[in-house]
């Protein structure tokens, strides 16, 4: 109850709304003679924040077990997107536009359908990297790294 | 008077070759991203943004518009055949439409979804273009602390519109509201939150929000949400849907009435100019409305033509709406009039109260893209693709997704060529993926960070020019005003009970 999905979201999010505010009351005092400081704003806003978070924690701890969502079939290939899209950020001008984005769409197609017909689905990335390259290059201009130079 | 002369006068760009293929293939697009299941027209607007950069910003700004009245029509199509809204906006439309196609009059109730659009779309454009120039003569007289209200009022809106959510939706602008406080202060040389990152100290750049908010957060939530809807499309496909079955008869017409069409097209106006509402509340309001005063309620939700006609008028009557404060105050009213007001920031140009006396002749094609794809290209995109539409919905979805990343991630890298944009949309896009799975709305986060600026801005310039004194907020006519209106907003929206639905939507 205290630690299923949302929860861990609701803490996470109060934890950075916390290390906000601090960060925000470390800009100097709220309030000057001059008037409102860089750091009021920030404060109000972390403030709001963790009175938001309080309420939604304070809520999902009253609420019955019962009604608390249940986590559904665990499904991961939302992390692995994530993991494809970090590595292919990565590889992108090392590698070049091609090669990366070639093994990027290959990857993405693999992770939304299955392991089979590896050979359509390789000649299907291909094509879908070249006509993206023609679109960005060639018709908007838009220069992308390759291992060419 | 100008101003429309100005519009009207402003067709004639659609002559160049050019201008015309970005419309006409925006509206296509858009169609399309609505018409699938998953996808919607912001999510298109928000891959084409980085491609804004190489074009002249006029046909940047008509594509949106062609791909903002799409994105409100396209949804029906799925909607109607398949039981499935393509976008939110087109909810209501499933509970006639679908009903229809069962009876085997499928064309027949895209053809009213059509011409409901068309009537919608166009009255709410004509509205636009005629109030527009009012507004922004007005929002000229609002000074710097009834700029802070409204902005304030807008916030707060948004949040209080989100019923049975709002500490999420509170929690979700200040989310919006933290991202905007990054970077070099607007009135001091102090940078915050920066954490030494000097990529920071420019603060965070509006493409990889969008992108990540849009993009790849749809990317994220359709990999754990897979719609499988090969049953429902086989299923359509056995119904032939024919060019000549797409047109309503005059009785049908009659019958729906046209104070019915102009009655919903008000009601999706008026939504729209409120910020955060959208297509979805508008067409919910005109549908209860039409069952409200019809004289048979009991044959909605089996098929009624009048129905649909409510509910599409009023999503792309919305269309109108939504831009007159995003035009005279730089208030978005939705995702996809934020990204425009992205497209005109991203151009070096401050939508405000000034836009529409310095750059009419900016803003004035696209207002005239929006009547002409109303009136134009619903129409005729339905006659053209209308009897494939089911063909197109079946597309693959892993292809789709694959594309759509790419464009997503690659589009983040165009503006600055900085792989540090590329990380910062991923990073937008894993906090919204979150965001949304936790039930949290991301309109009032972008709100948040669109918005935050200009509030701390004018918060602070006020309270300096009253010397500290915060009561100048109820003492200046213009401010008390917006704090009139967000308390009467307030009581409608948090305090008041919410009006019963209507039995036919209960039920559904």
């Amino acid at each position: 109850m205290f630690l299923h999905r949302q929860m861990i979201f609701l803490y996470v999010t109060l934890a950075v709304s916390a290390g906000y505010l601090v960060t925000a009351l470390s800009l100097g005092p709220p309030i000057a003679e001059s008037g409102l400081t860089p750091a009021f704003f920030p404060t109000l806003v972390g403030g709001a924040a963790i009175v938001f978070c309080s309420i939604l924690i304070v809520q999902a701890l009253q609420a019955k077990p019962e009604t608390a969502p249940a986590d559904d079939a665990r499904s991961y290939t939302h992390f692995w997107v994530v993991v494809a899209i970090f590595f292919y950020i990565v590889a992108f001008k090392p590698l070049g536009y091609f090669l990366s984005s070639g093994l990027f769409v290959f990857a993405l197609i693999l992770l939304f359908s299955n392991f089979e017909k590896l050979i359509l689905k390789a000649i299907i990335s291909a094509a879908i990297v070249g006509i993206a390259f023609v679109m960005f290059q060639q018709l908007f201009g838009v220069r992308l790294p390759t291992l060419w130079g | 008077m100008d101003f429309i002369f100005l519009v009207f006068s402003s067709l004639s760009l659609l002559a160049d070759p050019l201008n015309l293929t970005y419309v006409i293939l925006g509206f296509v697009i858009g169609t399309v991203f609505a018409a699938i299941p998953g996808l919607t027209a912001t999510l298109a607007m928000a891959l084409l943004l980085p491609l804004t950069y190489s074009l002249s910003v006029d046909t940047a700004l008509m594509a949106c518009a062609s791909i903002y009245m799409a994105g409100m029509c396209g949804g029906s199509i799925t909607a109607t055949t398949i039981n499935i809204p393509g976008a939110p906006s087109s909810m209501m439309t499933a509970l006639d439409g679908y009903p229809m196609q069962q009876q085997g009059k499928g064309a027949l109730a895209l053809g009213h979804a059509a011409l409901g659009s068309m009537f919608g779309g166009a009255v709410g454009a004509l509205l636009l273009i005629a109030v527009a120039p009012f507004v922004a003569e007005l929002s000229l007289l609002v000074k710097t602390t009834g700029k802070f209200s409204l902005l304030a009022f807008a916030l707060i809106v948004v949040v209080i519109a989100q019923r049975g959510r709002i500490p999420q939706a509170g929690l979700a602008a200040c989310i919006g509201l933290m991202l905007a406080t990054v970077g070099l202060d607007a009135m001091e040389p102090i940078t915050r939150f920066t954490y030494g990152y000097s990529s920071l100290t420019a603060g965070i750049d509006l493409m990889p929000v969008i992108i990540g908010t849009f993009a790849i957060a749809e990317v994220l939530m359709q990999s754990c949400t897979r719609t499988d809807i090969s049953a429902a499309t086989a299923a359509a496909n056995k119904v032939k849907i024919r060019r000549r079955d797409f047109l309503p008869p005059l009785s049908d017409i009659r019958k729906i009435g046209f104070g019915c069409y102009f009655k919903s097209c008000l009601i999706g106006y008026f939504v729209g100019t409120l910020p955060g509402a959208g297509g979805s509340m508008g067409s919910f309001l005109a549908y209860t409305e039409a069952v409200r005063t019809s004289s048979e309620p009991e044959t909605f939700g089996k098929g009624n033509p009048q129905g649909i006609a409510a509910s599409e008028s009023a999503n792309n009557a919305v269309c109108g709406g939504a831009m007159v404060p995003m035009l005279t105050f730089g208030i978005p009213g939705d995702p996809i009039t934020a990204i425009m007001l992205g497209v005109l920031v991203i151009n070096g140009i401050q939508p405000g109260p000034q836009l529409m006396a310095d750059q009419a002749g900016l803003i004035a094609p696209m207002l005239a893209t929006l009547l002409f794809s109303a009136v134009v290209l619903i129409p005729l995109t339905l006659w053209l693709i209308g009897p494939y539409f089911i063909k197109i919905v079946s597309v693959r979805k892993d292809v789709l997704y694959a594309v759509i990343a790419l464009l997503a991630v690659v589009g983040s890298y165009v503006a600055t060529y900085s792989t540090f944009q590329m990380f910062m949309a991923l990073g937008m896009g894993v906090l919204a993926f979150y965001l949304r799975r936790n039930g949290f709305p991301v309109i009032t986060m972008l709100l948040g960070y669109i918005l935050g600026p200009n509030l701390e801005e004018f918060l602070r310039r006020s309270l300096a020019l009253s010397n500290g004194d915060p009561t100048t907020f109820f003492t200046n006519p213009d401010s008390l005003f917006f704090v009139i209106l967000t308390l009467v907003f307030v009581y409608f929206l948090v305090i008041r009970k919410p009006a019963q639905k209507p039995a036919a939507i209960k039920t559904k």
